[in-house]
């Protein structure tokens, strides 16, 4: 269970996150759903612990972030914005590598790496090194090392982000899957339709803040809307589909 | 994926999983190998090749042919050369065209008066064609005035004789050089460079992956995972320090043994210098070599981390290479001295110990203590730097 209490970053002038706060429960998907810039990744960043945040308390199954770090991160399974391999690297050692660095070893850790490169179907590519891996392979090689270690919470920043049609699927089967083993798991998005087929909480977060948080069926209530585009757009008051519509017509030169 | 209870690693064996990756990523990088196995191989064999050219022309200067221009007018000269072991040729038709056109390296030409003039005991004029704008030519040119200097004071010695004077008269002063280095101490003079060589290798090995593995790893992407997981963020810098420095060792282990060989199996020896190569000597250089090789992996891992990305990395850290050549220049210019305070300074004090090894000198256990002490420290305080840039939000996400 992940708790967001407050949380407030600014760079400079700039305030990235104001007062966000949120829950997000063992046995649920939660969605943070927001707009391109809307501070996603870096509330992400402070839940795991790369970015300090300016106030506020987060906490990991009940393990203070701020009081131990570490604790905390070996409780936490992330696939950051920035996912990068070692081109000269397996997948496996990948795994491996991530593995050890959570104090697993000898037959335990590789029986673990064997059960996940079989359970995100990497069976293929396991022993190839990253270099030249599609996006799908190389998503499955972060997801992989960020969950080596069996870890209850699960933090996902833009998952599907370029991926295919086939691996979104598969993402979003792990997704429930992961939710079905009773683990908390949260994860990005800017894509309604993502968030909505498979979240249990959505939390809307535009400019920093959180705008509203509830089921999609409680969202769509409170915005009075039909679809949760309208709900969306209404909740994040970004600018309403009328606003848009009165907003002066860009300039075409002939 | 069963769940587990979170062990957290101890920090030795968080370093010791660091250390292991980067070494197999290193050992697989082509690029890493290359500077740490070839500049071994580059710079030593090329200063061997080059004291065996300069040995070559001194040898050969002796075999020389002398073209001589008006031959017949001087036969007294000719033969004179040639009981002196030269043999002498024909001259071109045209001498100076010849000399300039590199033909051959000089021309003797003989007046048509010589027999005359040599007979009268007037002052004969012998030109000497050569050009000084040719470096190959510097022995053979040498080497010919000095036999036609010969030639004239043994003219001039005879015909004092003659007269009944002492040709000892001729010469009030007479030079003598006396050498007070000790031939080791020549030997390292002229052999500057295996130091300087040995101290480069400390920082040419390990600069691919001290730029792998800090701007490397960011512009990558795969730091930020990397620093998720539970691992004091000391133990993955010092992991990737100590991998840095292996590579920075064997470059100096191969270095050192390069340069041994072509200490041995290069012409050197004619020039009459030795080295002091045995096994003690090069254990001691290896001893005083260490902590340049923490310093130098640390350092550029500082400035590597920095840096925004990896082309500004590489940019810094070739700069960094100019740091060993400062005293390795002093030092062949005016020497470095021995003062315990410039054995306190990294690299100076490595550079003066090294040279007093290869000189066949015992360095001061107070020196050798000095030297890498000062050059750990300064290591430690490197990394303790890394490791706190390791900390900062604008050195992890690159801002």
């Amino acid at each position: 269970m992940i708790v967001a209490e407050r949380l407030h970053r600014s760079f400079g002038q700039l305030v990235a996150v104001e007062e966000v706060s949120f829950e997000a429960h063992d046995g649920q998907i939660t969605g943070l759903l927001g707009p391109n810039g809307a501070g996603k990744t870096t509330t992400l960043r402070m839940l795991y612990g790369l970015l300090r945040a300016d106030r506020g308390r987060v906490t990991i199954d009940g393990v203070e972030l701020g009081a131990d770090l570490r604790a905390a991160q070996a409780k936490l399974g992330v696939l950051p914005d920035a996912r990068g391999l070692y081109p000269r690297l397996t997948a496996r050692e990948h795994v491996r590598y991530f593995g050890q660095l959570h104090g697993l070893q000898g037959d335990e850790l590789e029986l673990r790496i064997a059960a996940l490169i079989e359970r995100l179907d990497m069976q293929g590519i396991a022993d190839r090194r990253t270099e030249g891996f599609s996006q799908g392979e190389r998503m499955k090689v972060a997801l992989a090392r960020a969950l080596v270690h069996g870890p209850n919470n699960v933090l996902l920043d833009e998952p599907t982000n370029g991926l295919d049609v086939m691996s979104t699927r598969a993402m979003r089967k792990l997704i429930r899957e992961l939710r079905d083993e009773g683990r908390c798991v949260l994860f990005s998005s800017h894509i309604m339709q993502e968030v909505s087929a498979l979240c249990d909480t959505i939390v809307i977060v535009a400019r920093g803040r959180v705008v509203a948080r509830g089921s999609s069926d409680a969202l769509l209530e409170q915005a009075g809307c039909r679809d949760l585009e309208d709900a969306f757009v209404t909740l994040s008051g970004v600018a309403s589909r009328e606003e848009l519509g009165g907003m002066p017509e860009p300039e075409v030169r002939p | 994926m069963s769940r587990s209870t979170p062990i957290t690693l101890s920090w030795l064996r968080a370093v010791l999983v660091v250390w292991r990756k980067e070494l197999l990523d290193g050992l697989r990088d082509r690029r890493s190998l290359l500077s740490t196995l070839l500049f071994p191989l580059f710079g030593p064999l090329l200063s061997g090749m080059l004291f065996g050219f300069i040995a070559d022309q001194q040898r050969g200067a002796a075999d020389v042919a002398i073209p001589v221009a008006g031959a017949e007018h001087a036969p007294e000269l000719v033969d004179w050369l040639e009981v002196q072991g030269s043999t002498i040729v024909d001259a071109p038709a045209d001498p100076e065209a010849a000399v300039r056109a590199g033909e051959v390296p000089l021309v003797v030409v003989v007046p048509e008066r010589f027999g005359e003039q040599l007979a009268k005991g007037e002052p004969i004029d012998l030109q000497l064609v050569v050009d000084g704008s040719r470096n190959d030519n510097h022995a053979a040119v040498g080497y010919v005035k000095k036999q036609l200097e010969s030639y004239t004071k043994e003219l001039a010695a005879m015909r004092l004789l003659a007269r009944g004077v002492d040709p000892a008269l001729m010469f009030p002063i007479k030079v003598r050089e006396v050498e007070v280095a000790s031939e080791h101490q020549l030997a390292t003079s002229l052999f500057s460079f295996v130091p300087l060589f040995v101290l480069l290798a400390t920082f040419v090995g390990g600069m691919q992956m001290a730029i792998d593995t800090t701007a490397g790893e960011r512009e990558r992407g795969s730091l930020e995972p990397l620093l998720l997981n539970p691992v004091p963020r000391s133990a993955i810098v010092v992991g990737k320090w100590l991998a840095t420095v292996m590579f920075a060792l064997v470059c100096v282990l191969l270095t050192l043994l390069c340069c041994v060989l072509v200490l041995e199996y290069s012409p050197v020896r004619e020039f009459g210098v030795q080295l002091a190569l045995g096994p003690a000597v090069l254990v001691g250089v290896v001893l005083v070599t260490v902590p340049m090789a923490l310093l130098a992996s640390a350092l550029q891992m500082t400035v590597a981390s920095f840096a925004r990305s990896f082309k500004e990395a590489q940019t810094y850290i070739s700069l960094l290479m100019f740091v060993p050549t400062v005293p390795a220049m002093i030092s062949m210019m005016s020497g470095l001295g021995d003062s315990l305070a410039a054995a306190a300074i990294p690299v100076v004090g490595q550079q003066m110990l090294i040279e007093q090894a290869f000189g066949g000198e015992q360095p001061s256990v107070l020196a050798f203590l000095l030297a890498g002490g000062s050059a750990t420290l300064g290591a430690l305080a490197c990394v303790a730097l890394t490791s706190a840039l390791f900390r900062r939000e604008t050195i992890v996400f690159g801002r």
